[in-house]
Order: structure tokens, then sequence, then C-alpha cells
């Protein structure tokens, strides 16, 4: 990667677990530590009668350093040879989980830290498990205060265990657990010699592994309309590529709308002819055809678009001050959508520190709780599963006036109550002089089929059809719908990918017998 | 290629689309230096050429000379309406840093800003602030409410995340916006190289001095340098040690002197 792109570090753990201290000590040595701002801490600690505080520069706010406790969520920067880095500190108080929150969603990369002495405690946990929710992958482990426990190989095996399996329960693969004293710099930017057992990476060699997360170009193409601008005679839809890339001359789709058209030029402000524009880029886009769409619709394409949801489950943690309650309409924000949405059922209450289910089909979620909720929307809005696209699978819930909390999507369902995209296979059925396919790779989400008479007599003439499938979750639908016509169903492994052949039973049994790369069901 | 450059002027520009969709009465708040300056160039790309809302310049009467030259020159260039704003009981009655700089600061940027919002009744301001200036601005949201007396509620912000900002407010609120909040002062240096953006002369070196954060003539104090060019100034960058803010005496005034003025409504 670019070495000017820097990288940005969310440091989460268990409230005096010793974040600040180690982010002192990265400062610290890798000299990034301004001159006067060492003297303006030393000055402080001294008036205040203690030892320099590494902790005091991030806590900057005099409420932070009188009580010893980080309340909000900083920002500072330091370099390595390798890059410049944005160290994100978040709180550990339960208290503070909205500003942890804040600090950890815009992160590329985590290091979790735990206690080598204490071990794993909730906040260890609850923390583990935001990582999680926010989709951040690349967690490195740091076991500290191994000073206090006399660097002792046992006691830090211990906790490397624990951590290990409560990460496993949460899908975090951690890329590195190291042992560190932040105090006294072991392990952080060098060897100190006290830990020879270990022979992994240092604190700083390990961040310097980790990649800038950034979409790649063959994701499908999602690019909210944020705004619409009449300007200069032109009619421009200003917005940002979430994931994919948007070209010249694309046919593309506005969802939930499902208006059709070509794009006609990509602009920049000072650049003319652009001929594309890929993820995190920011533009405006005008059309062939005059419509009228609006804030918050979604371009991509007609092949692996977003689905039409009015229906969402979803994992939420809750924030704000006021419990979440079932039956209370909130507004959600997704992308640049904004939709009404009742929550029509709290379907599980989870303990986010143990991940418990504490109770099914409840009332309320107290703040810092988290939960599976169901939420009926008054609008159409087009979102994708979490597990598709990231950008698109996650929402915001307002509460009054401020953000409220926040929800990943695990479900989707349209208005007729059908999950996701319906696969008209009339449309989709494409005939060669290969054979017949109907090409289902492209399809992200649930889908379904509607089943004409065309499709069937085509089948009933002995024709056999090739389905190339995305992944295994559309065997479902796949099989459903042999078994309803009464179709044999058999896997191909001729080609690349799942590829399953569809025939009229009786029909042509012996002809595909010879082609001998099936497998039955 | 996509660059780092890059990433921040997109997020930046996210930012200010964001704010003109959402807020009715925005005004930029203008400090005639190279982060607003910036900040304008970066409102341009957003806007493709435009500066759709005033820009306001709180007049301390204490400036550069230089700098309010710069200032009227380059908004003509723009094409963008300027409004100043100026204290002027504060400034009749005398006010200056001999009154103590902080106080000074409250009455004359504060005060003069708090009266400017009330006056034209603006709900959302663009300020150009970041994180790895000073302590308490670290702590900032992208979008930072504050409240009708002008309080920031620093120890409990709403939550900020997935560029979803809180961009709902009470009558008689407004809404700080810091669309380069994410720029390091390094950042802004390559970015006024690439894009060729003219900033205040004063940032080059004369005579073995050049200003690396500009203000009020009485509380600020050049640094040594010899650096005459971009290029130049962007080497020296990399070898000081001393905060940018160094230069600046309010921030020195005490440890908390900043998150006490930016509670009260200062920049």
């Amino acid at each position: 990667m670019n070495q000017n792109e820097s990288l940005k570090i969310v440091i989460v753990g268990h409230v005096d677990h010793g974040k600040s201290t180690l982010i002192g000590r990265l400062f610290y040595d890798t000299g990034s530590i301004p001159e006067v701002r060492y003297n303006e801490i030393a000055a402080t600690c001294k008036a205040q009668g203690r030892a320099f505080e590494f902790a005091y520069l991030m806590d900057a706010l005099e409420e932070e350093r009188d009580q010893n406790i980080t309340i909000d969520t900083a920002s500072t920067f330091f370099k390595t040879a390798q890059r410049p880095y944005v160290i994100i500190d978040a709180p550990g108080h339960k208290q503070f989980l909205k500003n942890m929150i804040t600090g950890a969603a815009s992160a590329d990369a985590a290091i979790l830290l735990v206690d080598g002495a204490e071990g794993v405690r909730e906040q260890t946990r609850r923390h583990a498990y935001v990582l999680s929710l926010l989709g951040i992958r690349q967690v490195v482990v740091a076991i500290n205060k191994l000073d206090m426990v006399n660097y002792d190989r046992n006691r830090f095996q211990k906790v490397e265990n624990d951590i290990r399996a409560f990460l496993h329960s949460v899908n975090i693969v951690p890329s590195y657990v190291v042992p560190i004293s932040a105090r006294d710099g072991e392990n952080i930017a060098k060897r100190q010699g006290k830990v020879p057992w270990y022979k992994g990476p240092t604190i700083l060699e390990a961040l310097d592994t980790f990649g800038n997360v950034r979409g790649d170009a063959g994701a499908p193409l999602r690019l909210p309309v944020q705004d619409v601008y009449t300007w200069d005679g032109k009619r421009i839809y200003a917005g940002r590529v979430e994931t994919g890339q948007v070209n010249k001359g694309d046919e593309i789709i506005f969802l939930p709308s499902g208006k059709l058209t070509t794009v006609k030029t990509i602009e920049k402000w000072q650049e003319t002819d652009l001929s594309l524009a890929g993820a995190g880029e920011c533009v405006g886009i005008t059309t062939e055809d005059e419509l009228f769409v609006e804030r918050g619709e979604v371009i991509s394409r007609r092949k692996r678009k977003p689905v039409k949801a009015r229906k969402i489950r979803a994992s939420i943690f809750w924030l704000a001050d006021r419990p979440f309650q079932a039956g209370k309409t909130y507004t959600i924000k997704l992308g640049t959508a904004e939709a009404q949405a009742t929550a029509t059922a709290i379907e599980e209450r989870l303990d986010s520190s143990t991940l418990e289910v504490t109770e099914r089909y409840a009332a309320e979620l107290l703040p810092s709780e988290v939960g599976k909720v169901l939420f009926t929307l008054k609008n159409d809005i087009a979102a994708d599963l979490y597990s598709d696209n990231i950008r698109l699978g996650r929402f915001v819930i307002e509460d009054g006036l401020l953000i409220g909390g926040g929800g990943i999507i695990q479900g989707l369902t349209d208005e007729s109550g059908t999950s996701a995209q319906r696969i008209c296979l009339n449309e989709h059925l494409i005939i060669g002089d290969e054979g017949s396919s109907v090409d289902l790779a492209g399809e992200g989400g649930g889908i379904e089929f509607d089943v004409s008479t065309e499709f069937l007599d085509y089948l009933g003439q002995g024709n056999r059809v090739l389905f190339r499938l995305r992944d295994l979750t559309q065997l479902e639908p796949v099989a459903h719908l042999a078994f309803e016509h009464d179709l044999v169903f058999r896997f191909s492994r001729a080609a690349e990918g799942i590829n399953i052949i569809l025939y009229k039973r009786g029909v042509l049994d012996e002809v595909v017998d010879d082609v001998d790369d099936g497998t039955y069901i | 290629m996509y660059d780092h450059l890059d990433e921040l002027e997109a997020q930046s520009i996210y930012i200010f689309r964001e704010a003109y969709r959402k807020f009715e009465n925005l005004a930029m708040l203008y400090s005639i230096g190279k982060d607003s300056t910036t900040m304008i160039h970066l409102a341009r790309k957003a806007f493709f050429g435009r500066i759709p809302f005033p820009l306001v310049h709180i007049d301390t009467t204490y400036k550069y000379p230089e700098m309010i030259a710069y200032r009227d020159r380059m908004a003509r260039e723009w094409g963008a309406e300027l409004i100043v704003g100026r204290n002027e009981e504060a400034v009749t009655s005398g006010m200056g840093p001999e009154r103590g700089r902080l106080v000074c600061c409250e009455k004359l940027k504060s005060e003069g800003l708090t009266r400017i919002i009330e006056q034209k009744q603006f709900n959302g301001l663009f300020l150009g602030i970041r994180r790895d200036e000073e302590g308490s601005r670290a702590k900032e949201r992208v979008f930072s409410p504050r409240d009708k007396n002008f309080e920031w509620a620093y120890k409990d912000q709403p939550p900020e995340l997935w560029d979803q900002f809180n961009t709902s407010f009470e009558p008689g609120t407004h809404i700080r916006i810091h669309p380069i909040l994410h720029w390091t002062e390094l950042n802004i240096w390559e970015y006024i190289q690439r894009e060729k953006i003219e900033i205040c002369g004063l940032y080059f070196a004369q005579n073995g001095k050049r200003f690396r954060s500009l203000g009020c003539m009485p509380c600020t104090t050049p640094i040594d340098s010899g650096a005459t060019t971009l290029t130049e100034i962007i080497e020296e960058l990399k070898t000081l040690k001393d905060p940018e803010r160094a230069g600046r005496a309010q921030d020195q005034e005490n440890a908390y002197a900043m998150q006490k003025l930016r509670a009260k409504g200062y920049m």
C-alpha cells in the first residue's frame, strides 16, 4: 500500500488494562511526542505530585486527568518507518460505550488489550463483540502488564487461551497475540529481552503488516444519491461510490424506484471527460434520460442489485440513555436513505459481555445492550445483507434528535413478504449453443423464482438447464423449484463454481446419465 | 491513482454535501489561515466550483494587514459572499490581550462569533479545525452540537459512526461542522502543494522568520525558518518538534486553556 496512506488503529479493552499507557509508549518509542507537549505533561504531573503519566497525551480534558479515566475517544498521530498511523483511543468504562463505538467504527484495525494479571474481563468481551459487530477483522491482542507477573509464560498462555476462545465465539481470529509491558516498553516498538520464549512480532511490527480496508473494484456497484443539484442546466446526482465502480455509458438502475437509464457523464470540479469512478470517490453523475430521482436512491446495475427492503432483521447495539422499545417507531438512516421503522419485535436480548440470550421477545433494550430486532419499514429502502456488502448492510437508529444506536443487517424482506430478489426465469434463461443456463452468480441476498409455463414447457420438451450458483445459500430455492415442479436436480462438476442441472424426470434421464459428471441428490 | 490525499478529500466532500443537504442556513467561518483556505477549496470541489454559503470572518482588529488584504482579494476571486463580524462593543471599550489573553479571545472571537450567528440565524457553521492541532479538538465530532448558550457538552457527546451524522437539532441551537477534522498539518500542506492553492504570504519565510499558524498580532509569534517555498515548508515540517500552535500565546496560558475557551464557543 501507499507509504503515505495512514492506517487507523483503535485501541480497546477493559478499563485500567492500560490503553492510554500503551498509546503513550507507542508515541514515546517512535519519537512522536513533541518536546513541548512532553514538557507540558511533565509540568502538569509535577503539579499534581505524580510520576510522568503517558495517559495524559490522549486524556486531554481536565476531567479525564483529574478522574484518571478516558471519557471520550480521541485521535492522535504517529509514524513508523513504514507509514503514518492514526491512533484512536476508546474509553473502557461501560458508561462511555457510545464513545468507544464512535471511535472504533472508523478503524481499519484494532489492538485488543488484556491485563495479563487480571485476565479477560467484562469490557474485554464486550469490546471484542463490538469489534465483531463493526466488522473489524484485523485484530492484534496485546497481553499487557506482564511485568506484574514476572513475564510468566504460563500466565500468558492461560490468558491467550481464554481470549482466543472468546474471540472464536464472535468470529474473530486474532492476527497476533503479543506479550507486552506498556510500562517497561517490552514488545511495543522494541524487544527488551524479557520474553525470550516469544518469537512473534512486536506490536509495531504487527501493525505494519495490516492493510487499509477498501473494497475491491470487482464488488457490485453501490452509489447512494446524496443530493441532486440542478446547476448549469444540468441535473447532477451527487454521491460517493461506496463499492464497485461506475463507468460512463453504464446501464444503471435506481433503487428502490426501479428507474433505468444510462450514465451520460461522470463529473468532478475542474476535471473533464472522466470515464470511471471507483470505490471511495465522491462524484456527480448525469444520465441520458431525464429522471426525477431523490436522495436516498441507490445507483447499481441490473445484475447484483441491492434488495428493495420492507422488513429488516438486524443485530443492533443501543447507546442512548432511554431504552430501545419494542413497538416504537424510529428513524433509521442507511447510506443516504432514511425510513420510519417500527421495531416489530426484539427477538433476542443479549448480554453484550457474555453473549448469552437473556430474554426472547423482550420489551426493551437498555443502554449498552445488544439484541436481534425485526424492523418493519414504512417505505422501501435499498439495502444489502451485511455479509454481502458492509456499506449498505448497516444503519444507525435515531432516537429523537440524536443517533441512539446502530445495526447490521442479517435478513431482508421486500414489500410482498417474500425474501429478497424475485428471479423471473424466462428473463434469466439464456439459450446458447453450449446448452441453456440461468446465471445466479451475480445475485446477492436471498432469491425466489417466478416460474412461467414457457419455462416449464421448455423443460418438458426435454431441454436441460444449468443453474450457476453464487454460493450454497442459493441451493435451497433451486431445490424448492425442482421439488415443486417434479424436476431432477443434480450437481454438475464440469465447470468452475457450483452448478446444478435441472431437467424433467423421465424425458432425458438416459441421455444425461451418459455425462458422467453428476452427483444425484 | 487514488492516494491518501484523494481519500481525505473525498471524506471532506462527503461531509460538505451532507451538511448542505441538511441545513437551511449555513455559513463558513473563514480565519484566513491555510486550513480554512483549504476548506474553501474543498467546498468548491464539493459544489462544482461554487461556494453556496457566505464566509464569515471574525475581525478582532488585531490581524496583520497582509491577512486582511489577502482575505478581500481572495473573496473577490472566488466570487464568495464575505460577512465580517466584529464585537463592536468590546472593540470600542478597548479590549486587548493586556486585559488577559483568554478574556480577550472570549470577547473578541467567541462573542464576536455568537453575535453574528444570532444576528444571521445560522444553524450550521463550517469550521476548519483539525484533530491533530491540540487535545480538546482531538475529541471533536464531525457534526458537533452547540446548545442555546453556544456551549459544547464535551462530556456527553452523541455517537457518530459510519458517516451518519447528527443533523437534527432544537431551535436556537446550532451545529458546528468540521469538514477537515481528520486531516493533519502535513496533509494540509501536501494538498496545498498538489492543488496549487494560493495561501497568505505570511506563511513563507521573510528575513529568517515565517508564521506556522496565523492569528492576532499581539499573540502570534513566527518561527525561525528559511522556508520560502511549499516544498521547503513540507521538508521543514518533517523535522519540527514543537507543536503547530506553539506560537499562539492563548494556548499556552494554562493546561486547559483551549478546552475552557472551546466549551464556551471558541473555534
